[in-house]
C-alpha cells in the first residue's frame, strides 16, 4: 500500500486550477522529487496535502487514512512534517530552542504539556540529535534569525527531522543557497536519507540536487501531472523537455 | 538559586512593609498590589502570546462582582468567596475564550473589547441583580476558616494579597517555563510553523486566555471585599487600556516587569494626582515614549543591562528560559 | 400617536446618526485599509474636531467655516502623529505597538483637550439657516437633521467617486492592496501613508463639527464614539469603505430603534450583533482581513 496517495487532488481558485487532477503515490521508504515550471502549482500541491489549502476535489491519502480536509496540526500529528518555501522559523529563539518545541510535539499525552523537567529533558535531547545530525550543533545558543540563510534553511530541516516522521516534504530544501552551501545541504541530506527508513517528498528546482536524491520524480506542469517514473524515463520525456522549453543539461 | 534568593528576599520585604508604613499608605500598596497581579495576567496573554487584548476589564470586573454577590448573599468564609469567583469568572470566561481565538490581531482585541463592554452593558440590564449604576454597596468580609479573623483587619488583608501575588506569580512562572509555555512562545514567534508542528495551537490560545482571565478576576475578586463596594466603574473599559500600559512600561514577557509596573502606576497616579492636574498626560507621553524607545519596558531595560554586565557578548540566554523571554 | 409619521421620522432620525457616524467610520477604515493600524485616537480626533468647530464658530460666527476649519486642524495634528511616531513604526512589523501608540495618543488628547478648553461641556449653536422643524406626516422633524442626510449622503458619495474614479484614489487603493509593489513603481508610499491618515483624522473631524450642535462639545464624546466606531468597521468589514456605509447604517438604526423598544438591551444588541458577525465572519461583512 503507497504511504501517501493523491486521487484527482484538485485546488481552484476561482477561476485559476493551481492543482488539476493529480494523480500520484509514494512509496514506504521512497525519495520522490516533485519538479516543474515556476508556477506549475508545487507547492499548492504541498499546502493541499498537508492540510493548508482544503481540496476542491479529490482526496490524499496517508498510510490508508484519508487526511484531506484535516486542520494543519492534525495531519502533522499523524507523521508528516514538512519545510516551506520561505524560511519558517522562531525568529527570537535560539536554534536548540526551536528545534526543542519540533521534537516536543512529538510527546503522547493529555498532560504532557504540563509536564516539567523530564519532558524538557528529553525533547532537549532529541533536539540535540537533530542539531548533530544538520551539523548545527555549534550554533545551537544563537537565535535564528542569526543564522545565515543556509543554515537557517536547515534548521527547518532539522525541526522536521526532530518531529520523528514518517513522510518529510521539503519545499525547495536548497532555495537561496550558494554552491556550496548546496553542496553541503544535498551530502547532509543524502547522509539522512541512507539510513533508510524516511520516506521524502521533496520539490526542488535545482536539477543537480534532483538527480542526486530521488529515485522517481513527479513532473507538474499547469497544476497537472506530465510525468511520473525514474529520473531517466522523465530525462527521455518529450512533453517535460519542451515544458522546460529545451529540456535538461 | 539567584531566583530563590530574590524571591526569598521579596517574600521577607513584603512582609515588612507593614512594619514601616502609615496606615493610608498600607491601602495604596494593597490597591497596587492588586494592580500588580492584574497586569501580570494580562502580561500571560500580551507578553508570552502577543494576543492584544483591549477587554482585559471583563476579568476584573467579573472577579469583583462575582465575589461581591458571593459575600452579600450566601454564608462563607472569605478565601473561600475569593477562590469561588475565580472559578466562576475562569468559566464565563470559557466561551469569551472561544470566540476571541477564532480571529487574530486586530479582530481578537475588537472582540476582547466587545466582551468587556457587553459586560457592561450587562451590568445596567440587570440592575434587580448588580445593582446598576450605584453597584453593591457594603460587600462583608467574614471570618475565614477555622475562625481566622485575619483579613477583617487591613493588615490582615495586605497579607492575604501579598499571598495571592506571590503565589499566582510562582503559578504562571511555572507555567510559561512548562513545555506549554515552550509553544506559547512558539505561536508568538511563528502561528503557522507552530500549527504545521502539529499542535493545536487554538487549544493552547484558548487556554491562555481563561487562565490569564482566571487571574485577572483574582485581582478583582481580592479588591471589591477590600473596598467594601463593587460598582460599573469595575468595568469601564479605560481600565483595560491603563493595564495594558502597565504591562508594556514594565517590560511586557517578564511577569515580574507588569507586576513592578502596576505597582509603580499606582503609586505614581496617587503621589501625582495630588500635585498635578497634567498626570495623565504625563502617562500618555511616557507610555508612547516606551513604546517607541524601550519596547522592553523597565524591567526588559533591567535584565539586559544586568546580563550585558555579567556575561560577555555571544553568550546565549539562560538555558532554564525555556520562554525565551530573555533571549 | 401617528404611527406612519413616528416610523417615518424615526428611520430619517437614524439616517441622519448614520451619517455621522459614517464620517468617524470611513476614516477609520480608511485608515486601517492603508496602513493595517486601527487608529485608537479616532474618538478623540473627532473630539478634537468638535472643540476646533466651536472656537470656529465662537471666533466667526460661521458654521461653514468651522466645517472648514476643524478638519484642517485636526488633519494636520493627525498627520503630524504619523509623520513623528507612527511612520517609524512600520518597520518593526509588529501591529501591536501601532494599538497602543494610538492609544497614548487618544490619552494625550483627551488631556490637552480639557485643559485647553476646560472641563465644561462647549454648547454649539445650530446655524441659523439650519433652524427650525419640517413636519413631516404630523411628526416634527428637525431641518438640521436633513442637512446631516444631505451632507452625508454627498459625503458618502464623494468619496466613493474619489476613491473609484481620481488617480489620487486609485493609488490609495494600490496600496492598500500592495504597497511594495506602488513604492518599487515610483511612488512615495510614505507621502499616500500620511495623507491618508490626515484624511482620515478629517472626516472624524467634520463628524464632531456636525456633531456639536446636538450633544454639544464635551469630554468623553470621544470614548463613547470610539467604541461605536470599532463595531460599525468591525461589521461593515476593516478596510471595506462600503462597509463602513452599511456599518453606519446597521449600528445607527439597530441604536435608534433599539432606544425606543428595548431601552435596556439597545447597547447589548449592538455587541451581540458584532459579536454574531465576527464569529460567522472573522473579517467582518466585507473585510479585508485573512
Amino acid at each position: 500500500m503507497p504511504l501517501l496517495e493523491c486521487i484527482r487532488l484538485t485546488r481552484r481558485f476561482g477561476a485559476l486550477i493551481a492543482v488539476d487532477n493529480v494523480n500520484m503515490a509514494v512509496e514506504p521508504g521512497e525519495i520522490r522529487a516533485v519538479i516543474g515550471p515556476n508556477g506549475a502549482g508545487k507547492s499548492t500541491l504541498f499546502n493541499v496535502i498537508t492540510g493548508v489549502l482544503k481540496p476542491t476535489d479529490g482526496e490524499a491519502f496517508f498510510n490508508g487514512e484519508r487526511i484531506s480536509g484535516l486542520p494543519v496540526h492534525e495531519v502533522a500529528q499523524r507523521g508528516i512534517a514538512r519545510t516551506f518555501q520561505l524560511t519558517h522559523l522562531f525568529p527570537q529563539l535560539t536554534a536548540r530552542e526551536n528545534v526543542r518545541i519540533a521534537a516536543q510535539a512529538r510527546l503522547e499525552g493529555r498532560w504532557a504539556m504540563l509536564g516539567g523537567g523530564k519532558v524538557l529533558a528529553q525533547s532537549r535531547r532529541r533536539a540535540d540529535e537533530a542539531l548533530e545530525q544538520l551539523r548545527l550543533t555549534r550554533f545551537s545558543d544563537t537565535p535564528a534569525r542569526n543564522l545565515s540563510h543556509g543554515d537557517q534553511r536547515l534548521l527547518e530541516v532539522a525541526m522536521a527531522v526532530a518531529q520523528a516522521p514518517i513522510l518529510l516534504m521539503l519545499d525547495e530544501p536548497t532555495q537561496g543557497l550558494s554552491i556550496e552551501e548546496t553542496e553541503r545541504a544535498v551530502d547532509i541530506l543524502r547522509q539522512m536519507l541512507a539510513g533508510g527508513g524516511l520516506t521524502v517528498i521533496l520539490v526542488e528546482h535545482d536539477m543537480e540536487v534532483v538527480f542526486k536524491l530521488a529515485e522517481k520524480i513527479t513532473v507538474l506542469h499547469r497544476g497537472q501531472v506530465i510525468a511520473d517514473g525514474t529520473p531517466d524515463e522523465v530525462k527521455a520525456d518529450a512533453q517535460v523537455q519542451s515544458a522546460y522549453l529545451g529540456g535538461f543539461e | 538559586m539567584r531566583f530563590a534568593y530574590g524571591l526569598a528576599i521579596a517574600v521577607v520585604g513584603a512582609c515588612l512593609v507593614p512594619l514601616v508604613s502609615p496606615n493610608y499608605m498600607l491601602t495604596i500598596i494593597i490597591e497596587a498590589l492588586i494592580w500588580g497581579i492584574f497586569a501580570m495576567s494580562l502580561d500571560l496573554l500580551v507578553g508570552y502570546t502577543r494576543l492584544y487584548s483591549f477587554g482585559h476589564v471583563a476579568a476584573y470586573g467579573l472577579g469583583a462582582y462575582s465575589s461581591a454577590l458571593l459575600l452579600l448573599h450566601f454564608h462563607m468564609p472569605l478565601p473561600f468567596a475569593i477562590i469561588l469567583a475565580v472559578v466562576i469568572s475562569s468559566l464565563i470566561a470559557t466561551p469569551i475564550a472561544w470566540v476571541c481565538t477564532r480571529t487574530h490581531g486586530v479582530s481578537f482585541a475588537m472582540l476582547t473589547l466587545a466582551f468587556a463592554q457587553l459586560g457592561y452593558a450587562m451590568l445596567y440590564r440587570f440592575k434587580e441583580f448588580t445593582g446598576g449604576s450605584n453597584g453593591l454597596a457594603g460587600i462583608p468580609r467574614p471570618a475565614g476558616p477555622f475562625g481566622i479573623e485575619l483579613f477583617q483587619h487591613k493588615v490582615g488583608y495586605f497579607y492575604l494579597v501579598v499571598f495571592c501575588l506571590f503565589g499566582s506569580y510562582l503559578l504562571c512562572r511555572s507555567l510559561v517555563n512548562s513545555p506549554f509555555g515552550s509553544v506559547l512562545a512558539g505561536i508568538r514567534e511563528n502561528e503557522a510553523k507552530t500549527r504545521a508542528l502539529g499542535y493545536n495551537t487554538r487549544a493552547y490560545k484558548r487556554a491562555i486566555v481563561i487562565a490569564s482571565y482566571g487571574f485577572g478576576s483574582l485581582a478583582g475578586a481580592l479588591y471589591a471585599p477590600f473596598a467594601g463596594f463593587a460598582s460599573p466603574e469595575l468595568f469601564f473599559w479605560l481600565i483595560s487600556g491603563k493595564v495594558l500600559i502597565m504591562v508594556i512600561v514594565g517590560g511586557a514577557g517578564t511577569l515580574i516587569g507588569p507586576i513592578i509596573g502596576g505597582i509603580f502606576f499606582i503609586f505614581l497616579e496617587n503621589q501625582l494626582a495630588e500635585i498635578t492636574d497634567l498626570w495623565p498626560l504625563i502617562f500618555g507621553s511616557v507610555f508612547i515614549a516606551f513604546v517607541m524607545l524601550a519596547p522592553q519596558g523597565i524591567w526588559g531595560l533591567v535584565t539586559s543591562t544586568l546580563n550585558r554586565r555579567r556575561a560577555p557578548a555571544g553568550a546565549g540566554p539562560d538555558p532554564e528560559d525555556v520562554s525565551g523571554a530573555s533571549a | 400617536m401617528n404611527f406612519a409619521g413616528f416610523l417615518l421620522t424615526q428611520c430619517l432620525n437614524a439616517l441622519s446618526q448614520a451619517s455621522i457616524l459614517f464620517f468617524i467610520a470611513s476614516g477609520l477604515t480608511l485608515i486601517f485599509g492603508i496602513m493595517r493600524i486601527v487608529n485608537f485616537a479616532h474618538g478623540a480626533l473627532f473630539m478634537l474636531g468638535a472643540y476646533a468647530g466651536y472656537t470656529a464658530v465662537t471666533v466667526t460666527g460661521s458654521f461653514t467655516l468651522a466645517l472648514v476649519f476643524a478638519p484642517l486642524v485636526t488633519g494636520l495634528v493627525g498627520m503630524a502623529f504619523e509623520r513623528a511616531f507612527l511612520s517609524r513604526l512600520y518597520v518593526r512589523g509588529d501591529g501591536g505597538a501601532y494599538l497602543m501608540v494610538t492609544f497614548g495618543l487618544a490619552v494625550i488628547m483627551g488631556e490637552a483637550i480639557r485643559l485647553i478648553w476646560g472641563p465644561q461641556p462647549q454648547g454649539v449653536p445650530t446655524p441659523d439657516m439650519l433652524r427650525g422643524v419640517v413636519f413631516l406626516l404630523n411628526q416634527p422633524f428637525p431641518y438640521y437633521r436633513f442637512f446631516l442626510i444631505a451632507i452625508g449622503a454627498a459625503a458618502a458619495i464623494g468619496l466613493w467617486q474619489f476613491l473609484e474614479r481620481t488617480r489620487a484614489g486609485l493609488l490609495i487603493r494600490a496600496v492598500s492592496q500592495n504597497a511594495e509593489m506602488v513604492h518599487a513603481l515610483g511612488t512615495n508610499v510614505e507621502y499616500v501613508r500620511t495623507g491618508v491618515f490626515g484624511l482620515g483624522c478629517a472626516m472624524a473631524a467634520i463628524g464632531g463639527v456636525l456633531a456639536a450642535p446636538l450633544v454639544t462639545a464635551y469630554l468623553g464624546m470621544g470614548s463613547n464614539v470610539i467604541i461605536d466606531a470599532f463595531v460599525i468597521v468591525i461589521i461593515g468589514g476593516m478596510g471595506s469603505f462600503l462597509g463602513s456605509i452599511i456599518g453606519s447604517l446597521l449600528v445607527a438604526f439597530v441604536q435608534v430603534f433599539g432606544a425606543y423598544y428595548f431601552p435596556n438591551l439597545a447597547l447589548a444588541i449592538m455587541y451581540l450583533l458584532m459579536l454574531l458577525i465576527l464569529v460567522v465572519r472573522p473579517g467582518g461583512l466585507l473585510g479585508k482581513e485573512e
